[in-house]
């Protein structure tokens, strides 16, 4: 058995020359030995390769289109087992690419690996680092939730600022707005065109790589470099696993502490969401803030193409006879500076959010929608998908049956008609007071064709504080739904109701009797609401000049509780506002 | 010039890198040595291990993250649709399109259609079979002139009491419930497993 398959392993090789593939790729010599500092190639290549494994199974769930593409994240990373993971996984292992990329080129600017005859290997990897930073960007899009699609309309915004690059955002972004082409195509960006030219050059890098070989301490002689030399199996390539590993552990250790990546509310066009970029990009979003109108450009496209070029150009800018770092400290400083400009600008960033107490409230507001729609998205996104997922919230029901049945008379919060009493802040003590001193302003019955004999309560007749204590007596009517009311100004109220107001005359206080008004036992419970919704020309409710269409056969017993409940809840709601 | 010096220097280290290649042992006194190769043999063992896990770090999760499907289970029966009056139906079999609410992976629609049955009556009785050809799911058609239920893919055949009269079908056509309240006639639509002889819900 066993030499049957030795025997099957060697025909395969010598059709394939896997073998000699194999140590053609391994039998490298390392002059001067395996060394830490050789790991982040390697590092990098490892994390490119998972990201590509990753990427393939978030797209088994995944949908690229403005109506699928929340609904289908939401549902990989909520409902799919171990979705959450996978997905944390790829976002955070975006982030440790960009940091190991910046670690790779502090080493290679340190050894002077830039210089002759690395030349190209150089601009290669210049080319994957700025690839690195279209995938984060066209990455982040795909969720289309708020974060993504906020923070991405900055990235095309500048696009389309500069001269010349409209055309070129519209291309990009698949028409003047942001719809399912600008999905399909950062999608085709992100897992087609992006990985392809990638793989590409590094596939070049590495080749350029094996070429020149290793960049070893500029301090050994040829020598002792020669003397210290290892091979590449498996001395250099057990340190390269183990920084991998490394880096694996750490990024699983981040997945799992915060479950996966933040996934914010579908993105809605009509928000007013704080986009801020991912962390790696913050220091290109504080750099803006100092560039103000036509300068605007100078923090877009001058400085990060000066940036750049000068990098490009370092292996000619540094004219250096030796490759000690001592005798480089030109290239040295300006990558320095460069370095410590970058990261002074991300600090920045970060302090001035950290500060910024609209940020923080606007940050905080966010994460609830989030939760909530992540909530209302386990019983399935209604067919528009995104932000129709708020449909499946009881109150956002409500509220368009309200739309539906209501709002051609009524309003409520600040949508609908004035041709019937405006429900925003109803039964509150500053409604009632107005309608009290003009029932017929368009805000009350003013828009009503019937509703004309309630008459108005003057000053002359009521003072201020003569006509609050009655309304306190008025509001003590509901019974507890009240809340907390004044007993010494219900008192009071009470007293003048009895003597000196003539609201008697048509309204009843005592339940089940009825005159010419609306009975005011209970008047605005939502028990009360309810019946007006059902039948508003009761005997004891609007009774002869009532207007209102009955709802009674229209709605379900249970719809006009709800309609009820969110009118009664007016109240609470400008109460909470306050 | 700086740019020669450069090159000589680099095109020197080339050079004892490919000298080291045409002959990695001869430089390598340490891989040479007992312990160097008790060494490497644990590097060795070490690169595997490590492999392995950070192999495992996607694939693991990958495994439960692929067969979610399987954890759908089967689908539930949905409710009874309406589909019409009573008079629209008899003897010759009426193809009824059925609408109901479905979750889909992650949408929730409502009013889609979910399949079609015919419907006719046979020895008084009203009788729903589904569209849904019991050999591998093709949508069987009526033929009025033979008086025959036939798939256009591959030739089933099946008579107005739905059992088969030729072609590959493992089963007669599945009946829907069908319910006949004040008048009017509901069915439940339901799938059934292809190509097996019994007919199973999925």
């Amino acid at each position: 058995m066993r030499a049957g398959l030795m025997r099957a392993l060697e025909w395969f090789k010598a059709r394939t020359g896997l073998d000699a593939a194999i140590s053609g790729a391994l039998d490298e010599p390392v002059p001067g030995g395996a060394r830490f500092q050789y790991v982040f190639g390697s590092v990098l290549t490892f994390l490119f390769m998972q990201q590509v494994v990753l990427g393939i199974l978030l797209a088994f769930y995944y949908s690229p289109s403005a109506a699928d593409a929340w609904a289908s994240t939401a549902y990989l990373n909520d409902q799919v087992r171990a979705g959450w993971f996978l997905r944390g996984l790829h976002h955070n292992g975006s982030s440790a690419m960009v940091v190991v990329v910046v670690l790779h080129l502090l080493q290679v600017v340190w050894a002077g690996a830039y210089r002759a005859p690395r030349e190209v290997n150089w601009w290669t990897g210049l080319a994957m680092g700025g690839l690195v930073l279209a995938f984060a960007l066209t990455g982040y899009l795909l969720p289309w939730d708020q974060k993504g699609y906020w923070a991405t309309q900055v990235a095309t915004g500048i696009m389309g600022s500069v001269p010349g690059g409209d055309p070129l955002k519209q291309v990009i972004q698949g028409g003047p707005e942001y719809g399912n082409l600008t999905l399909t195509r950062f999608f085709a960006l992100h897992v087609f065109v992006l990985p392809l030219v990638l793989g590409g050059l590094l596939a070049a890098h590495i080749a350029l790589f094996r070429r020149h070989g290793v960049t070893p301490p500029a301090n050994l002689t040829d020598a002792e470099l020669k003397k210290k030399t290892q091979p590449f199996w498996p001395n250099q390539l057990f340190l390269d696993v183990l920084a991998m590993a490394i880096c694996a552990a750490v990024l699983i250790g981040m997945t799992v502490h915060t479950h996966g990546a933040e996934l914010f509310a579908p993105a809605d066009p009509a928000s007013n969401f704080v986009a801020r970029p991912e962390w790696y990009f913050l220091f290109l979003y504080q750099l803006l803030k100092y560039f103000e109108g036509p300068l605007q450009i100078v923090a877009t496209v001058l400085l990060p193409g000066a940036v750049a070029v000068t990098l490009f150009a370092l292996p000619w800018f540094d004219r250096a006879t030796s490759r000690r770092a001592s005798a480089r400290w030109p290239a040295l400083s300006v990558v320095g500076v460069l370095m410590a400009a970058v990261t002074a600008l991300t600090a920045l960033a970060i302090t001035e959010d950290a500060r910024n107490e609209s940020y923080q409230k606007g940050r905080a507001l966010a994460e609830e929608e989030a939760s909530h729609a992540r909530t209302l998205a386990l019983e399935g996104v209604p067919p528009p998908g995104g932000i129709a997922v708020f449909d499946n919230d009881p109150k956002q029901k409500t509220r368009k049956l309200f739309k539906e049945n209501c709002s051609t008379c009524h309003t409520i919060e600040g949508r609908g008609g004035d041709g019937a009493p405006n429900f925003d802040d109803y039964n509150s003590r500053e409604w009632l007071f107005a309608l009290v001193r003009d029932p017929h302003s368009k805000r009350f019955f003013g828009g009503t064709k019937g509703h004309t004999q309630m008459k108005a309560v003057p000053v002359a007749d009521a003072s201020d504080e003569q006509l609050h204590e009655v309304l306190e007596y008025v509001l003590s009517l509901q019974g507890p739904e009240a809340g907390t009311t004044d007993a010494a100004m219900v008192a009071k109220g009470k007293a003048l109701w009895d003597s000196k107001l003539e609201c008697t005359s048509c309204h009843e206080v005592e339940a089940g009797k009825s005159d010419t008004g609306p009975t005011l036992a209970g008047r605005g419970t939502p028990v009360w609401i309810a019946r007006v919704i059902r039948n508003s020309a009761e005997p004891d409710l609007f009774g002869e000049t009532a207007e209102m269409p009955k709802f009674a056969d229209k709605l379900s017993p249970e719809q006009i509780k709800a309609l009820a409940d969110f009118i009664y809840s007016q109240r609470a709601a400008k109460k909470a506002a306050h | 010039m700086s740019g020669n010096r450069d090159l000589s220097e680099s095109a020197e280290s080339a050079e004892s890198a490919k000298s080291a290649k045409a002959d990695p042992h001869e430089k390598q006194p340490e891989d040479m040595s007992p312990e160097g190769e008790s060494r490497r043999k644990l590097l060795k063992l070490g690169i595997g291990a490590l492999g392995c896990g950070l192999a495992a770090v996607p694939i693991v999760p990958a495994l439960g993250y692929l067969v979610h499907p399987l954890r759908l289970g089967p689908g539930e029966a949905g409710a009874m649709v309406p589909v019409g009056k009573r008079e629209a139906f008899g003897a010759v079999p009426v193809r009824v399109d059925l609408y109901a609410d479905r979750r889909d992976a992650w949408s929730r629609e409502t009013n889609v259609k979910l399949g079609s049955c015919w419907v006719h009556v046979r020895d008084g009785k009203l009788q729903a079979l589904s569209t849904s050809c019991p050999h591998l799911g093709c949508s069987v058609d009526y033929d009025a002139g033979e008086g025959k239920f036939k798939c256009p893919c591959h030739r089933s055949a099946f008579d107005l009491a739905s059992e088969v009269k030729g072609g590959p079908a493992p089963r007669s056509m599945d009946s829907l419930e069908i319910e006949e309240k004040n008048g009017l006639v509901a069915i439940r639509f339901q799938r059934f497993r292809q190509g097996v002889p019994g007919k199973e819900p999925v």
